[in-house]
Order: C-alpha cells, then sequence, then structure tokens
C-alpha cells in the first residue's frame, strides 16, 4: 500500500518581503508525494498552493523566500542545492505546467525550437535528435499533423493545442514528478476534460508521479489518488481522495464541498463559504479558519491546531475534530 | 437516352509547400509594413541615399574636393546644367560634395547607432534582468550621461580630441565614436523598461522552470522578446546622430577634411545671401535622410509590436 516516497515536505515556510509587511504565502506546509501517485492541492485562491509548487524548484518570484523547511526529493533536499544543479533537475527531474497557455510559451519561436531547446538543454543529442524527439512528444499528447504542427508559432493554436504542448515541453525529458498549476484552468470545460484526461493516461503511461494544483475538488476528484486541502498557507486535512469526498474531517473542506455547483445535489443557491481568505500578513491567530468556521470555539483562536493523524493516512489539523460529528454533503460513503 | 458524361476526378489539392512553416512574428511585420506607405517612402528615401553612398564616384560629376571652378571664375555660380547646385565660394560643385557627403552620413549614422545601441541592450538587458544592486550601479551611471548637456559636453570632448590626436586621423571616426558613446543613454532606459516588462512573462518563468539559465533566459527568450524595440530604437537612433552630426560640423566641431552635410552648411553659412544653393542643397539632403530614418523607424514601431494584430 505505502508507496515509496518520492518528495516529501517539511515545515515548509514560504514569506513574502513587501512594503505592506512580510506576507506568509506558505506557513509550515508539510506533505508528501508517493512513486506514481497524483496528489490534488486544492484550495481557494491565495491558500498557497502556487507558492508551495514554486518552492519545490525555487523559482519562487521575488520577493518571495524560503525561510525555513525541507523538501527532500529523492533523498536529498533541494533547499541545499546550488543553482547549478537545480538547473539540472528543473525540466529533468521535475516538470512544471502553468496556468496559461497563451502566456507560457514564448511567442517569438515557433513550437519545434521551444522543445528542442529544453530537450537539448538536459541531453546530449543533436538537433536532429531533438526534433525527432519533439514529434514523437507531439504523438504522446495527441496534437494532430505534428509535421506540419510543430512549426507553427503558439499564436497560431488553439489554447486546447498550447496547453498540449505546454504538457509536451514539460514532459520532454520524462521527469519523475510533473507539477500541474491549474492546468485546466483557463481552457473550457471540454477542452478541460481532454487534457486531464490526457494527463491521467500521460501519468500511467510514463509511470510518474504528478502534482495537481486546482481550485476545482471536481478536478482533483477525477485525477487524484490523495488530497491535500490547504488553506492560508496551512494545511487542513490531506487524506485519500475518496475519503476527503465521503468523509471529510476538516470545516473547511466540508466548505469547499458545500459549494460546489452539482447535478447531484439540487439545490436553488450555490452555497458560499462566508468571508474571504484572511489577510496572509496578520492571519487570524490559531487556527486560521476560526473567523469563518461554524465550530469555532475559544479555542480555535487560541492554540494553532497540530496536524494530526486520526484514522491511517488520514491527517486533520482541527481542534474538534473529535468533538464535531461532521458528515460529508456528498452523503455517507457510497462505495465509489 | 442521354449521354451519361463521365467526370474524371479532380486531383486532390496539393498541400502548398508553405503550410509546412509556421506563420513568425517577422512574416506578420512585412505584411504590415507593405501596407503602410509612409515607410516604404522612407525605406525609399533611404534606398536612394545608400544608392547615391555606393556609386558616389560613378555619380558625382567631379572628384571629391575638386574645384572646377575655381580657375575659370565660376565660385558661386547658380544651378545651371554643367553645375547641378551651383557651385560654393572656392568653386567646389555643390552637387558632387553632396554626393560624397552621404557616404559620411551613413557612416557616422550607422557607426554612431552601432555603438549607442550596443552599449544601450547591454546596459538595458543586464539592467532589467538581475536588477537590485547591478541595476542600481547601471542606472545611476545612466541617469549621469542624461542630465550631462549633451551636445556641451560632446564639443568640449572633441575639442580636446582632436587637440591631442594629431590631425587627419580619422577625424570623421572621431565624431561618430563620441557621439555613439553619449548617447546611449535614453534607449538603455527603454529598453531596460521593456525588459521589465517581458521578465515578468509566464513563459520566462516557464523556461526557468524548465531549467534554463539565467544568460540563457536573457539572450534567448528576453531579448527576441525587446528585439523589435531595439530595432526602432536604432532606426531612430541612426537619424538622431545624422542630425548631431551636421550641428557639430555646422559649429565648426567636426572634422574639416570630410566632406560632410554639416560642414557644406557651415561653409554656405556666410553666403545665405548671396548662395542660396551651397546651403539649401546639402541642408535639404539632411532632412531627406533623417526624415528617411523617421519614417521607416516609426512604421517598424507599427509593424513590429506584437500586441498589434491584423
Amino acid at each position: 500500500m505505502a508507496r515509496k516516497k518520492l518528495l516529501e515536505i517539511e515545515n515548509l515556510k514560504t514569506y513574502f518581503d513587501t512594503w505592506a509587511g512580510i506576507v506568509k504565502a506558505v506557513d509550515g506546509v508539510s506533505l508528501e508525494v508517493r512513486e506514481g501517485e497524483t496528489l490534488g492541492l486544492v484550495g481557494e485562491s491565495g491558500s498557497g498552493k502556487s507558492v508551495t509548487a514554486l518552492s519545490i524548484l525555487r523559482i519562487v518570484p521575488q520577493p518571495g523566500k524560503i525561510i525555513e523547511g525541507k523538501i527532500i526529493y529523492k533523498g536529498e533536499n533541494l533547499l541545499e542545492k546550488t543553482e547549478n544543479d537545480l538547473q539540472k533537475i528543473r525540466g529533468k527531474e521535475i516538470g512544471y505546467i502553468f496556468q496559461d497557455p497563451a502566456t507560457s510559451l514564448n511567442p517569438v519561436f515557433n513550437i519545434a525550437d521551444q522543445l528542442i531547446e529544453v530537450i537539448r538543454q538536459h541531453q546530449k543529442v543533436t538537433k536532429k535528435e531533438a526534433l525527432e524527439r519533439a514529434i514523437e512528444l507531439f504523438r504522446l499528447v495527441e496534437i494532430p499533423d505534428p509535421q506540419i504542427k510543430i512549426w507553427n508559432y503558439p499564436h497560431q493554436l488553439s489554447g486546447g493545442m498550447k496547453q498540449r504542448i505546454a504538457v509536451a515541453r514539460a514532459l520532454s525529458c520524462q521527469p519523475s514528478l510533473l507539477l500541474a498549476d491549474e492546468p485546466t484552468t483557463n481552457l473550457d470545460v471540454t477542452i478541460q476534460a481532454q487534457i486531464l484526461q490526457l494527463m491521467k493516461s500521460l501519468k500511467q503511461k510514463l509511470g510518474m508521479s504528478m502534482v495537481l494544483i486546482s481550485h476545482d475538488m471536481g478536478v482533483v476528484a477525477d485525477v487524484a489518488d490523495r488530497i491535500t486541502v490547504l488553506y492560508a498557507g496551512r494545511i487542513c486535512e490531506t487524506a485519500d481522495t475518496k475519503t476527503i469526498f465521503y468523509n471529510p474531517k476538516h470545516p473547511y473542506t466540508i466548505a469547499l464541498l458545500t459549494a460546489v455547483p452539482s447535478l447531484v445535489l439540487r439545490r436553488d443557491k450555490l452555497s458560499v463559504i462566508p468571508g474571504t481568505i484572511p489577510n496572509l500578513i496578520e492571519p487570524p491567530s490559531g487556527c486560521r479558519f476560526h473567523p469563518r468556521c461554524d465550530y469555532a470555539k475559544p479555542i480555535c483562536a487560541e492554540r494553532i491546531p497540530p496536524l494530526e493523524e486520526i484514522e491511517t493516512e488520514h491527517y486533520v489539523a482541527c481542534h474538534r475534530v473529535l468533538e464535531i460529528d461532521l458528515k460529508s454533503p456528498l452523503g455517507a460513503d457510497a462505495n465509489d | 437516352m442521354k449521354k451519361i458524361k463521365l467526370v474524371k476526378p479532380k486531383p486532390p489539392v496539393r498541400r502548398e509547400k508553405n503550410r509546412s512553416k509556421g506563420v513568425s512574428q517577422w512574416n506578420i511585420a512585412w505584411r504590415r509594413f507593405k501596407k503602410n506607405k509612409a515607410a516604404l517612402a522612407g525605406a525609399l528615401i533611404i534606398g536612394f541615399v545608400l544608392f547615391l553612398a555606393a556609386f558616389d564616384a560613378l555619380i558625382a560629376p567631379y572628384p571629391p574636393n575638386a574645384t572646377p571652378g575655381f580657375y575659370i571664375g565660376e565660385a558661386r555660380v547658380a544651378p545651371s546644367l554643367k553645375y547641378l547646385f551651383g557651385t560654393d565660394y572656392v568653386g567646389h560643385d555643390v552637387f558632387s560634395q553632396v554626393v560624397y557627403g552621404a557616404r559620411s552620413a551613413l557612416y557616422v549614422g550607422f557607426g554612431s547607432a552601432a555603438i549607442a545601441m550596443s552599449i544601450a541592450v547591454l546596459v538595458g538587458l543586464i539592467s532589467g534582468y538581475y536588477g537590485g544592486f547591478v541595476d542600481n550601479i547601471l542606472m545611476r551611471t545612466t541617469e549621469i550621461f542624461l542630465v550631462i548637456p549633451f551636445l556641451l559636453i560632446l564639443l568640449v570632448f572633441l575639442k580636446v580630441i582632436t587637440a591631442v590626436v594629431p590631425s587627419g586621423v580619422g577625424g570623421l571616426s572621431i565624431v561618430m565614436i563620441m557621439i555613439g558613446l553619449f548617447s546611449w543613454a535614453g534607449n538603455a532606459r527603454i529598453i531596460r523598461g521593456e525588459v521589465l516588462r517581458v521578465k515578468e512573462s509566464e513563459f520566462i518563468e516557464a523556461s526557468k522552470a524548465l531549467g534554463a539559465s539565467k544568460r540563457r533566459i536573457v539572450f534567448r527568450h528576453i531579448f527576441p522578446n525587446v528585439l523589435h524595440t531595439i530595432i526602432v530604437l536604432t532606426t531612430l537612433m541612426i537619424a538622431t546622430a545624422i542630425l548631431v552630426e551636421a550641428a557639430v560640423s555646422f559649429l565648426g566641431f567636426g572634422d574639416p577634411a570630410a566632406i560632410t552635410w554639416g560642414q557644406q552648411l557651415q561653409k554656405a553659412n556666410e553666403a545665405v545671401k548671396e548662395a542660396w544653393w551651397e546651403g539649401v542643397f546639402p541642408g535639404l539632403f539632411i532632412t531627406l535622410l533623417v526624415l528617411g530614418f523617421s519614417l521607416l523607424g516609426n512604421g517598424l514601431r507599427d509593424a513590429l509590436d506584437p500586441r498589434l494584430r491584423e
């Protein structure tokens, strides 16, 4: 059951030192990605999902800084590596897919050049071999007419096509880990389903692990094996996908599930979580969710709830997890 | 009974060879540029002056600095068929001198622009991409160059250098180099601004995430994306350099041995009333060439801006 750990993040803290104060975007996140699995990273905008992913590759934009923590990839701490060593890991060992395919490709080069560049950066091959490899990648991501399409420029391609190319580029050196930062958010729904399907099958085919970042519970439900729910830079709950959906224990997870528009649960109004994500310069004391939480008690404002394993492989950070009996809005554990 | 016509099936439409190649930014720019009449006119003017410069010895009826009118009393004669633009006070054929001046103008224009833009691009790229301390140093230096009175300091330097360097040693080259060294600052700032804009693009972040080194990002990803700005600035820089050289020569700080339009203007200065042709024709050519580069520059700006699309 327990597969080997590929990536382990321990107590990661990434802060942004802005003129308004220090923004604690990621404040003590610990998670792990095992070999061959897909981890879904879920949370509202501003919960620290992307910053966590960017921290893994140490490409947090200025003025962001990793203050503390360990990022252990294949037994080595990435935070102790030199910039040169990291360049060999980025793109080769760990692939990255960005949110907006329209802007993540360089507009002045054709696709072939962009793919060849990445391939040649990490592998000693001739231009011709790299081109062949690029065309192969095009087939892999199911783009028709690869020989023709590969000479196109980004502006000649549709959004879905561009995201396929971004996937191809991220996979060009057969990474062991793929970080996908909201890869389908900017695509329309049918294309979204296609890309997710593609990523799912490629993950199987290439035997890699994946971290899928999304604010959309529906997206991760489909793809992820395990899910970590983030709120305001901290982890609320981590469990396998089924548990998160049918047996969630954190009030925030429940709130997120309730807010998903659903065809099954016919509701007249979409439910929303009252309030917005807190200011991360001066986050709420104790549990960061307590101002918006229906079950909050004085203790929630006083002490930070530790992340505890309440069942095997089910971690929850909530003071009242054992007192309140929460039910999933999706009903009890329906067997699949 | 009707006869059934057998229609031969049409052969499948062949794909154009072109289809296998993508439409690059250059293709788009060229298509846009072609539609711009003013820019084409500018290119035409520059082409004309380039032609004059390339074949000056063939076009000019007299050799450089020849004074065909001097001994036969034809100094300061009005334009005629013999002297197309008239002659000046020592009997130079103004037309010939104007033709020889084309080469100097282009030499100074391109040379100064090359020097100024090389510095500007380097400073702009490094300053914009690396930021922080490096940026601070480079930008403060740039500001020093921006606040000094450009023409004044140029004249002082030229005076000093021509005093130190023995006369006749590439006087025009000195002018060209000095113009280049003193006019990069404004362009460096513009390029830096563009770099800052491009630097924040997601594709830069993406290439970083895929393992590109800093140098690679600067030269391979940022540089081509600011190239359109650089091209436009270069074109306009050429125009400026030609004007500045004319001004320097007119003020008497240029190279008196070189045949330039500015020198001719200076000599014509004393006889504007009696011999208008001495000054008008070189002046006209300066205006024409500068106008040509300005039109071209503006046309290129419209054509190359990736934010505009048909």
